[in-house]
Order: structure tokens, then sequence, then C-alpha cells
């Protein structure tokens, strides 16, 4: 039997979707399984008998509450695809709306974060999915396996003043491999998941936390991460850096 | 009076129609096209690092995330009186390329192809409501289909460090130096989008020249805004041109936007001081561009009549010309010793300008930024003109007539599902909208 799929989205930038129409397994995807709602690029309104809910998008909207609901009772597993609908997403920069994971309002198996969600990554949870096994996540920080790492020295104490390079100074790490923290410039990784093979920082380009946090404690990863740094002022004031893409604690 | 809601479908994200009745419910009063779950990415920017801002700029379409991106980056470069390099405005330029062979292909295979199919009866009545089953009548057109958004997919990971919300657009330029493997690569990937985009064009002209275009998708004659370099088509850089009824087209710097159009932020919606809706998108570069710099495009087009060129279905088939002429393009790009060159970015240190405004031709049309600063150089007004928000009040006009001429013989629910085909032509894009 294959797996019926539901793929909807809340409120989002259909970013997470549109990668799933573009992976190198899609074809494969689309011969294994079912997709029985995807009003994306289907007719079909009834929502019934789901093996496999995909939800796209944070809540933003009372009326987004009911739809999930009647995804989660209809569904067998449901999961946050992208970090809209793990996190909140970049609508928690917002101060007049709300961005909440659609964790807040149903119970669900698991997320599949990225802002996108890194292709390899949504690809390889698919395809467990549709063989009817976990997906797994890194639990590791973005850190661990960084082509930076090497000069880390682990008693940070660095006098961060920067959120990204100027423009002049971005260099690939293969032109200088010096962690970005050594540098003044604020790097996520300490506190962000595993999981997107450091392009942003294989680009010269520090991590903005795309990924989420790595553990459900973000708030204390952060205490944590800033008590071996030094904040500039002017970053200490600026909205938005920890949490642009998700909140300090998570029901997941 | 009684409202009809119905849901939309096959649209990217989520949207409504609100269909009035009046007279004991036996006449349509209007209808009207509803977005809701407005996110307000013109707070959002406020008080933002003029580096940060494109990056979450870019969050506001997953499809249109290169020109959001880019017209972000512009608006900042406009403040710092600065000029990307040559090499940065091609690099941005296959960026641009990649993301509407994406666009422009899932909006023709996931909703205007099946609806095309239908309105002309080309499967012999057999409804195709799902875009899936298209893949068993029609194969070869859909592996071309998947092909296509695959390549455009691809040409945005190699230039832009992923494939969705770029990482190497930044304001001044971009962070890229192409190694030749890729650039070898993108042209491979180019070839074959060529190849592909000629068999589809035929395809069209095969299964639709000879078709006469239903009247109710025909254009009220609305007014024509689009971006183009003298009169040739391009979508990163020129004037933007006003048509009129009367074919006269006026010519302004984007700069100057506000003394034809404007915003209220708190309210929705832009104002023109104009009498007619205005089209912006595929069809509207088209009436405004005289031309696509090609020999091909020009005997393609000429397969079609007036009946077809204004007509809201035509703009699939620009979208396949358009797509030809970007492909042609890019492979001109691709050849240029300049994109090779390794370059160090300018250094963005001080602000010449209180107003920054950015603006690029987004697959589905004009997408202008415009950022205003204060004394201490922090951002205190944004303005977001989007496409498709333009778009609305024209979509709001055809959906209107037509229904209220259908119900006259046909039921609610054929209103409904009919008045969508029409929506789903103008290729709306709802995260954008909703900006
Ligand atoms: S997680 Fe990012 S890419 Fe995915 S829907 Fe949200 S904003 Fe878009
Ligand atoms: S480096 Fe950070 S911001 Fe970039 S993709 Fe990875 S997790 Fe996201």
């Amino acid at each position: 039997m294959k797996p019926k799929f539901l793929i909807t989205s809340l409120t989002g930038c259909s970013g997470c979707i549109a990668t799933i129409m573009s992976l190198d397994v899609s074809p494969q995807l689309l011969e294994r399984s079912k997709l029985s709602y995807f009003p994306f690029m289907s007719d079909i309104k009834t929502i019934e008998n789901i093996d496999i809910a995909l939800i796209e998008g944070c809540v933003s909207e009372e009326s987004q509450i009911e739809h999930l609901k009647t995804v989660r009772k209809n569904a067998k597993k449901v999961y946050a695809l992208g970090s809209c609908a793990a996190f909140g997403g970049i609508l928690n920069l917002s101060t007049k709306k709300d961005a909440e994971p659609i964790s807040n309002y149903i119970e669900i198996d698991g997320i599949i974060p990225g802002c996108p969600i890194p292709a390899n990554l949504l690809g390889n949870c698919l395809i467990r999915l549709i063989e009817n096994k976990e997906i797994i996540l890194s639990e590791k920080n973005l850190c661990d396996s960084c082509p930076l790492r090497g000069n880390i020295e682990h008693d940070f104490d660095y006098k961060i003043n920067k959120l990204y390079p100027n423009p002049d100074e971005i260099v690939s790490p293969e032109e200088n491999s010096e962690c970005f923290l050594k540098r003044g410039i604020l790097c996520l990784g300490p506190v962000i998941r595993d999981g997107c093979e450091h392009i942003c920082i294989k680009k010269g380009i520090p991590c903005e936390g795309c990924m989420g946090p790595v553990s459900k404690d973000f708030t204390a990863n952060i205490v944590n991460f800033l008590s071996l740094v030094k904040l500039s002022k002017d970053l200490k004031g600026y909205d938005g850096i920890f949490y642009r893409f998700s909140k300090p604690k998570f029901n997941w | 009076m009684k409202k009809v809601i119905e849901v939309c479908t096959r649209i990217e994200g989520h949207a409504k129609v609100n269909i009035f009745l009046e007279n004991q419910n036996d006449e349509i009063s209007y209808v009207d096209f509803e977005i809701s779950a407005y996110r307000g990415f013109e707070n959002i920017l406020l008080k933002k690092k003029l580096l940060d801002i494109p990056k979450i700029a870019s969050r506001i379409c997953g499809l249109c995330h290169v020109s959001q991106s880019i017209a972000s980056c512009k608006a900042i470069e406009n403040l710092y009186e600065l000029e990307p390099s040559e090499q940065s405005v091609l690099l941005r330029r296959l960026l641009m390329i990649g993301e509407l062979i994406k666009s422009h292909s899932m909006h023709f295979f996931f909703q205007s192809f099946p609806d095309l199919i239908n309105i002309f009866n080309i499967n012999n009545n057999r409804e195709l409501l799902l875009p899936y089953k298209l893949i068993k009548d029609y194969p070869q057109i859909t592996s071309n289909f998947f092909d296509l958004i695959k390549i455009g997919n691809e040409i945005d990971k190699i230039f832009g460090g992923r494939a969705i919300h770029s990482i190497t657009l930044i304001p001044g330029g971009l962070v890229y130096t192409p190694s030749k493997k890729n650039t070898i690569l993108s042209r491979r990937y180019f070839q074959k989008a060529l190849t592909n985009l000629e068999f589809l064009i035929e395809k069209f002209i095969e299964f639709f020249s000879n078709q006469v275009p239903p009247t109710e998708y025909m254009l009220p004659n609305p007014i024509y805004l689009a971006l183009h370099d003298q009169k040739t088509y391009d979508r990163y850089t020129g004037l933007l041109g006003i048509k009129k009824k009367n074919n006269k087209t006026v010519n302004f710097f984007g700069k100057n936007y506000s003394n034809y159009f404007d915003k209220d932020i708190n309210l929705r919606g832009i104002n023109f001081n104009l009498d007619e809706n205005v089209l912006v998108g595929p069809l509207a570069r088209n009436k405004i561009v005289e031309n696509y710099g090609l020999d091909e495009t020009s005997s393609y087009l000429s397969y079609f009549d007036n009946n077809w060129k204004n007509n809201i279905l035509f703009g699939s088939f620009i979208r396949l010309i358009e797509m030809f002429a970007e492909v042609k393009k890019g492979l001109e790009i691709l050849d240029d010793p300049l994109l090779n060159k390794k370059e160090v970015l300018p250094s963005l240190n001080s602000i010449q300008n209180s107003d920054g405004i950015g603006y690029v031709e987004a697959p589905r049309g004009i997408l202008l930024h415009h950022y205003h600063l204060n004394r201490e150089n922090s951002v205190d007004q944004v303005k977001l003109f989007i496409a498709t928000e333009i778009n609305i009040p024209l979509i709001n006009e055809m959906i209107t007539k037509y229904a209220q001429k259908l119900y006259e013989k046909e039921d609610i629910n054929s209103v409904k599902k009919k008045i969508q085909m029409i929506i789903r032509s103008f290729d709306p894009c709802v995260s954008c909208a909703t900006h």
C-alpha cells in the first residue's frame, strides 16, 4: 500500500513546499506515495485517511487552528515542515503578529527544520517516512563539524561587534579559516542544529540560525553562549538576533 | 445580501473568492478575490540593519525570493549611492533567470496547463482535475516541465548558494566567483532547457494556435505597467513604462514612482491615479516591450492573432517565450569573460541618501522596495509594491463580469469553479501579496 500524504500550508512563504517539488527524489516520491490532499497542485478538498501530513507555515490566524485540528484528527502522523511550522519562523520578528509553532495547538510526530529545509535533509526524511521509518535529525550543534572549527579555542571570550561582515570583508573558508566569532562577527553556530551542510559559512557568511535550536530549551543555550562572548551594545539592543526563527521554548 | 465563499485551489498560498448575491439570490452583485493573513513585512523591516534587510525580505516569498532580495539590495545600494560591479549584475541576472524558469514552469504545469486542456476540450472531455493525472496522458510534456523546474532550481543553487533564499545576494554585489566546473554545468542546464522549451512552445502552438480563445478571458483594456530597457525586454534595469488605452507609453525612473502610484501602508492596495485597472506581469511586459531581441520569438508569436494577444490566457504562452528568451540570455552571460574574474566587493561605509528605492521585474511583474531612513540612519518607513497586489483590482473586475454572465445560465457551483480559472491565469502569488 502506498502511503497517503497530505501537504498543506498555513502562514509562510511556500519555500518549503517549493523545495519538495524540486527534490532529486521527487519523481520517486510521486511513484511511491499517493498525494491525497495538496491544494497547491490538486483540486481535492476532503481530508481523510491520511498516513503522513506535512504542514508548512506558522499559525498566525485563528481560522487556521480548525484546519490544523482536522488534519491531526485524520492523519496517522503529522510533521512540521520547515522552521515556520516548527518554531514560528521569520514572523517571530513581528511585534504585531503572532507566529506560533503548530505544536502549540496539536501534537506532532516530529519536525523537519530549516528556512528553507535543506534539500538533502528533506529528501532523506521523506524517503524514510515513505518507508515507515522515523526521521533522523542531528543532535549536534553547527560548530561540531564546521569547516572553521579547527581554530576555535574553547575559552571563547570574544568581543562581538558585527552581525555580518562588511561586503569587502567576506572571505571563503579556503582564504581565511578563522572562526567568525574570533573575527568579532556573530555566528549562531554554537546554538543552532547541524544539518544544513554549513552552506552559509562556506560562502563566508555567518549562520543566522535558520535550522533553529539544537535543544528544546533554546534560552538556556543562548544564556550559556552569551556568557562566553561579549556582545557590543549595538548588538545587544538589536531585535531578532536569536529569536529570529524561533521562540525561547517548545513543546515538541 | 448573501455571501458564498469558495476556497481557491491550485494557486500558491491561501486565498478565497467571495461571491455576493442579491435579488433573492438571482443575481451576482460582485465577486472578490480575497487574500488574508497579512504578515506585515513593512513593519518587520523597520529599524533593521541594512545588511540584514535583504535576508529577511527574501522570506516574503519562496517563489520570488531572488527578486525580493535583489529589489532590497538595490534599494540599499541606492542609500549608499553605490552601483554593484558588472560581474555582480551578471550573476544577479543568472539568479533571476533561474527563478523565472522555476516559477513560470510551476505555474504553467500545475495551474494553467490543466485549465487550458479543459477550456479547449483538448482531452475529449476527460476532466483533468488533478495535474498528476496529466503525467499519464502527457508524459513527455510532464517530464519536460519537471526538468525545467529542476533546472531553474539548480541554477539558483549554483549561483545563490542554495536554491531558495539565496545566501550570496548581499547589498553591494554578489558573493561568488563561479568555478569553471559550475559554468560548464550551468551551460549544460541551459542547453537542455532550450531544447525542452522549443518542444513545449511547438506543442503549445500545435494545441492552441488554431483555437479561438473564449471571450470571457479577454482583457478589458487595462493599463500596462512594466520595466523595459529602451523597449527591449529587460527585468533588471531600465525605465518603468505605463501604457495607456491610446497605446502611448509614459516612461519614468523608478525613483519617481510616487508621481504615478503610491500606497498607504496602513491600508491594503496600491493607488494609481488612473481610470482603468492596471496589469503587471508577463503580458504587460509583452505589451510594453516591443521585442525580445530574437528572431525565433517573433516567429513563434506570429502564430497567434489579436484575439489571443489580448486574452489573459495568452500569458501562458508568453511565459514559455520569456523562458526561452532568458535561457538564451543566460547562455550569453555564461560566455562573458567578466563572469569568472575574482573581485573584491565594495565596502558599505557612508550613507548618502535618506531614501532608497530599488526595483526589478519579478516573474509576476514589477516589484519595488522603498526604504526611508531617519536622522540616525535607522529605517523608519518601508513601502513594498508587489505585483499581485497591483493585479487584484483587475482580477476582481474580470471575475465579477464573468460570474454575472455565467450565472444567467449556470449554477453557483459552476461559477465557483470557472472563475478560479481566470484567477489562476493571472498566476497570483499569495505569499508576496500577503507580505
Ligand atoms: S521555513 Fe522559511 S522557507 Fe519554509 S515556509 Fe517558512 S519562511 Fe518559507
Ligand atoms: S549556516 Fe545557519 S543560517 Fe545558514 S543554512 Fe545553516 S543553519 Fe541556516
